[in-house]
């Protein structure tokens, strides 16, 4: 057996592959997470001081906040364990169903995949095998015309090493810190991975910037980081995450995600996440926008056991704008509590907030908003809108948004409505010849529009696919 | 969190009050039994965001201002014949199984920290029976405060197919109250002031394809902290409509719940408020939806100027068995200050797929078209304004049935309207 401390240090970039080979026996090993396992990790990642200072103090953090749990109707984390959130290894892997190869992936995986006619190559890269070879080769040919601009794309890890003054100025500082919440302070002491985003003023990036397979490539991805820095009139569409269901070894992903958007600047970072249906999925995502800046935040939340996400915009500057466009869909024994928050804290900030969730077979989503508009903050605007779909009377569906006004000149609206699917609407579709099943997925298809309208093509026909799927129940 | 029982609040004291009122041991033993479960109670829930508490309900001095032996009003409790309109004394002799089985059964007496006080100290109440049958408009009750605190209890029920509508009205009196146990740090800037205490509850039972209205004016003056938790159990074809109207007081917690435990039962939660200077109201309002094919209707909404703050919570809780539900929620809130602060949480929680629901908050100013169009009319903008006020409470004052509830409302906000100007 090996000791933790050899096992962490098996786990750089070269050895990540044997790293999974050898899982096995690592995995019997129970490891605390306590001071110790945070230098090491930081020792084999070569960090600055500095960085290790800031995870030794999220680490204390973490140990001194309590675990969220008297917020009305939320998921139950009472088997998130603390003791056993360890950065890399989940204990009991072959009851969870963990693998390393192909073929020993549990059929419903490799149904998925093969159902959404994906390649066998690209097959193994979501199955977490050797996926950083293959995506990095791709990966770094796109980086090269973008390095022309300055636009600077890379791995987390990398940019400490590469771009140390951006992210000591930059990193769970301003935007995220370890403080905000549990979770985050967890992020803030174990984060590995994740990707490094800097658009220089006034560069365009006029294709999404994507990192698509990157979540699985790393053996600690359960908690990347993303950073995004977008100068001055710069513009850049960051996707991460993958439309397919990333086959987790872990049952916490407790990822960090910060965005910078400096004055007249557009960012968009569109995610859809579809995690394997053990893990607690509990991120912090938060934008910071100055004047006359736009963040667009466009999430499919799919997969999990539990999700609690809400991305975050802080309205800072005068004319600054936030829209928000999410879809949740809980099926059998999931619990999406997700939602958006946003701070109007200065004059004339506009704020959109479109969110959509389908429950069936006992699935629970819940809308969790909070709409602050600080005094001052005149001629806000912030409109919000939920619509929750039902499929049948096992599954549960909340909206609970917080708003929270202290200017007056403002125009604040929420709305939500929930209901089942319109009988009516099924009969029309099936009277012009379509059967049940058919129709309902157009139904749904047509709920979620707005959101698929927002991803690029090959992204919003997988989330289709992949809901017409977990509609098909052919994934439980 | 738990509380300390109030360091003067004896089990003696309570023994007093119900002998005071000649009241049967089942009473007394609930009194107590509601005070010994004190320390074991929270305060009403109050919503809590990142960073901070919508009321601080617990920050309350309780101590400072309840004084259990000394209560005083002028209490005012009228209807038509048919219906008994009793002094929770007079029902007592001549009601008693009528009090005795439906006291506690729509509020629990230990469901807050409050409730349970409440009930351990009520020496004034009213109980309202409406027989099988009757149809009966306007019983009134009106309570005049003459004391530092006053807890007042008020038991509502309509036999099989009845139908009536009330209003109660809760005021100040001009007797004046020495602040007698004002403390040095009440004169702290930041300070409650206040040195009153009015805590009221409402039990409500709709019978059977009953059809109850209950209004409520709160006009109590500006040194009272005040409870108030009004809720009402639905049977079969009954209707049972909430109206809450709060105006005076300097913080309000008022909380108004319906269940809808009959099929194909209904009700209106109707909310209005006014709130002005350093006023702060708490406002939730909650239905159940028990059983099937039963509607919901909640509308608030309010003004808030000054410093004033409002928070609202709406609650449609849709249970697994309610199948073929409708459930509607507005609340709407107009600020005409830039110092003043409107929360709010209007919540969904569904659990049956065959419901029709929805849920809408608004917050904002006067509207400014509205107000180019009247001031183009030729009405002077000041005009304009407040008539654009009282027309935002249309929605309410079209609910309201008794005429003198509605008349006071319109003439309360007419007042505040008007100081406005000066």
């Amino acid at each position: 057996m090996m000791s933790s401390e050899d096992h962490l240090k098996e786990t750089d970039t070269e050895a990540r592959f044997e790293f999974k080979k050898e899982q096995k026996s690592a995995f019997k090993t129970e490891m605390g997470l306590n001071e110790e396992t945070i230098r090491v990790i930081s020792e084999d990642k070569g960090e600055p001081e500095w960085m290790l200072d800031r995870r030794l103090r999220a680490l204390r953090q973490f140990q001194e906040m309590p675990m969220p749990t008297d917020w009305p109707g939320q998921p139950d984390l009472s088997e998130v364990d603390i003791d056993e959130i360890v950065p890399y290894i989940r204990p009991d892997i072959e009851t969870r169903g963990g693998t390393d190869n192909w073929e020993d992936l549990p059929d419903e995986i490799k149904d998925t995949f093969d159902k959404l006619g994906i390649p066998e190559a690209e097959k193994n890269a979501l199955s977490g095998v050797g996926a950083q070879y293959e995506s990095e080769i791709v990966y770094q040919n796109m980086q090269e015309q973008w390095e022309e601009k300055g636009v600077i794309f890379c791995d987390m890890d990398k940019a400490v090493q590469e771009h140390e003054d951006l992210v000591e100025e930059y990193f769970m500082t301003k935007c995220v810190p370890p403080s905000d919440n549990k979770f985050a302070a967890l992020h803030g002491a174990v984060w590995s991975g994740g990707s490094f985003v800097y658009v220089p003023e006034g560069v365009t990036v006029e294709m999404p910037i994507q990192a698509y397979f990157r979540m699985n490539s790393e053996g600690m991805g359960q908690f990347e980081h993303t950073l995004i820095i977008a100068e001055e009139n710069s513009e850049v569409h960051y996707i991460e995450g993958c439309s397919a269901p990333q086959y987790s070894k872990f049952n916490l992903h407790s990822g960090g995600v910060e965005v910078f958007v400096k004055e007249g600047a557009h960012v968009q970072y569109s995610t859809v996440q579809n995690w394997s249906k053990n893990t607690y999925n509990l991120n912090t995502k938060r934008a910071i926008c100055e004047k006359d800046a736009t963040m667009e935040w466009v999430s499919g939340s799919m997969g999990s056991k539990a999700t609690m996400l809400y991305p975050c915009t802080i309205l800072k500057g005068p004319g600054a704008t936030d829209n928000h466009i999410t879809i949740a869909f809980a099926g059998k024994g999931q619990n999406i509590d997700t939602g958006a928050k946003v701070y109007h804290n200065a004059p004339n900030t506009k704020s959109t907030i479109e969110s959509k969730s389908i429950s069936k077979d006992g699935g629970r989503t819940n809308y969790r908003g909070l709409v602050h508009i600080a005094d001052g903050a005149e001629n806000s605007s912030t409109s919000v809108e939920c619509d929750a779909l039902m499929f049948d009377n096992e599954s549960t569906s909340d909206t609970m948004p917080y708003m929270e006004i202290e200017e007056s000149k403002v125009d604040v609206a929420h709305e939500a409505t929930v209901g089942k699917i319109g009988d009516e609407d099924v009969f029309y579709l099936q009277s012009r010849g379509l059967d049940d099943d058919d129709a309902k997925q157009m139904i749904v298809a047509g709920f979620i529009e707005p959101i698929t309208e927002e991803l690029p093509i090959e992204y919003a026909v997988e989330l289709n696919r992949l809901i017409e799927l977990e509609m098909e129940g052919s994934l439980g | 969190m738990s509380t300390q029982i109030h360091a003067n609040l004896t089990e003696e004291q309570v023994r007093q009050i119900s002998e005071g009122l000649d009241e049967p041991e089942w009473l007394l033993q609930t009194r107590l039994d509601a005070l010994d479960a004190l320390a074991d109670l929270d305060f009403p829930d109050v919503i809590r965001t990142p960073g901070r508490q919508w009321t601080n309900l617990a920050n309350l001095d309780f101590e400072s201002f309840v004084d259990p032996l000394n209560a005083a009003e002028e209490k005012d409790q009228v209807g038509p014949d048919d219906v008994e309109v009793l002094s929770m004394a007079e029902a007592l002799d001549s009601h008693e199984d009528l009090v005795k089985e439906h006291f506690g059964s729509v509020v629990d007496p230990q469901t807050n920290y409050l409730t349970a006080l409440s009930t351990a100290l009520f020496s004034t109440g009213t109980v309202i029976y409406v027989p099988e049958g009757v149809d009966a408009e306007d019983v009134t009750v009106r309570t005049t405060m003459n004391s530092r605190s006053l807890f007042n209890y008020t038991l509502v029920v309509a036999e099989e197919s009845s139908s009536v509508t009330i209003l109660e009205r809760q005021e100040t009196g001009g007797a004046a109250v020495t602040p007698e146990r004002r403390r040095a740090s009440d004169d702290d800037a930041d300070s409650r002031t206040g040195n009153r205490y009015y805590s009221g509850i409402v039990e409500v039972v709709g019978g059977e394809n009953a059809y109850v209205q209950y209004g409520s004016l709160q006009d109590l003056d500006r040194t009272t902290y005040n409870y108030q938790l009004k809720k009402a159990t639905v049977d079969t074809y009954g209707t049972v409509n909430v109206i809450d109207c709060n105006i005076g007081s300097r913080l309000t917690k008022s909380s108004v719940e319906a269940n809808l435990d009959g099929d194909s039962s209904e009700t209106k939660l109707i909310g209005a408020f006014y709130g002005h200077e350093d006023q702060h109201f708490d406002i939730d309002t909650r239905v159940w939806h028990n059983a099937e094919h039963t509607t919901a209707d909640l509308v608030t909404r309010g003004v808030i100027d000054d410093r004033a703050r409002s928070v609202y919570e709406g609650v449609q809780n849709v249970g697994r068995d309610a199948w073929d539900t409708s459930s509607y929620q507005r609340e709407n809130t107009l600020m005409l200050s830039d110092e003043s602060e409107a929360d709010a949480s209007p919540k969904l929680i569904i659990n049956n797929h065959d419901t029709e629901a929805s849920h809408s908050a608004t917050v904002g100013q006067v509207d400014a078209e509205d107000l180019f169009y009247m001031t183009s009319r030729a009405v002077p903008e000041q005009l304009a304004k407040n008539m654009l006020v009282e027309g935002f409470y249309v929605p309410v004052l079209e609910e309201i049935e008794v005429d003198e509830l509605r008349e006071d409302l319109q003439s309360r906000i007419r007042d505040r309207l008007k100081a406005r100007e000066q």
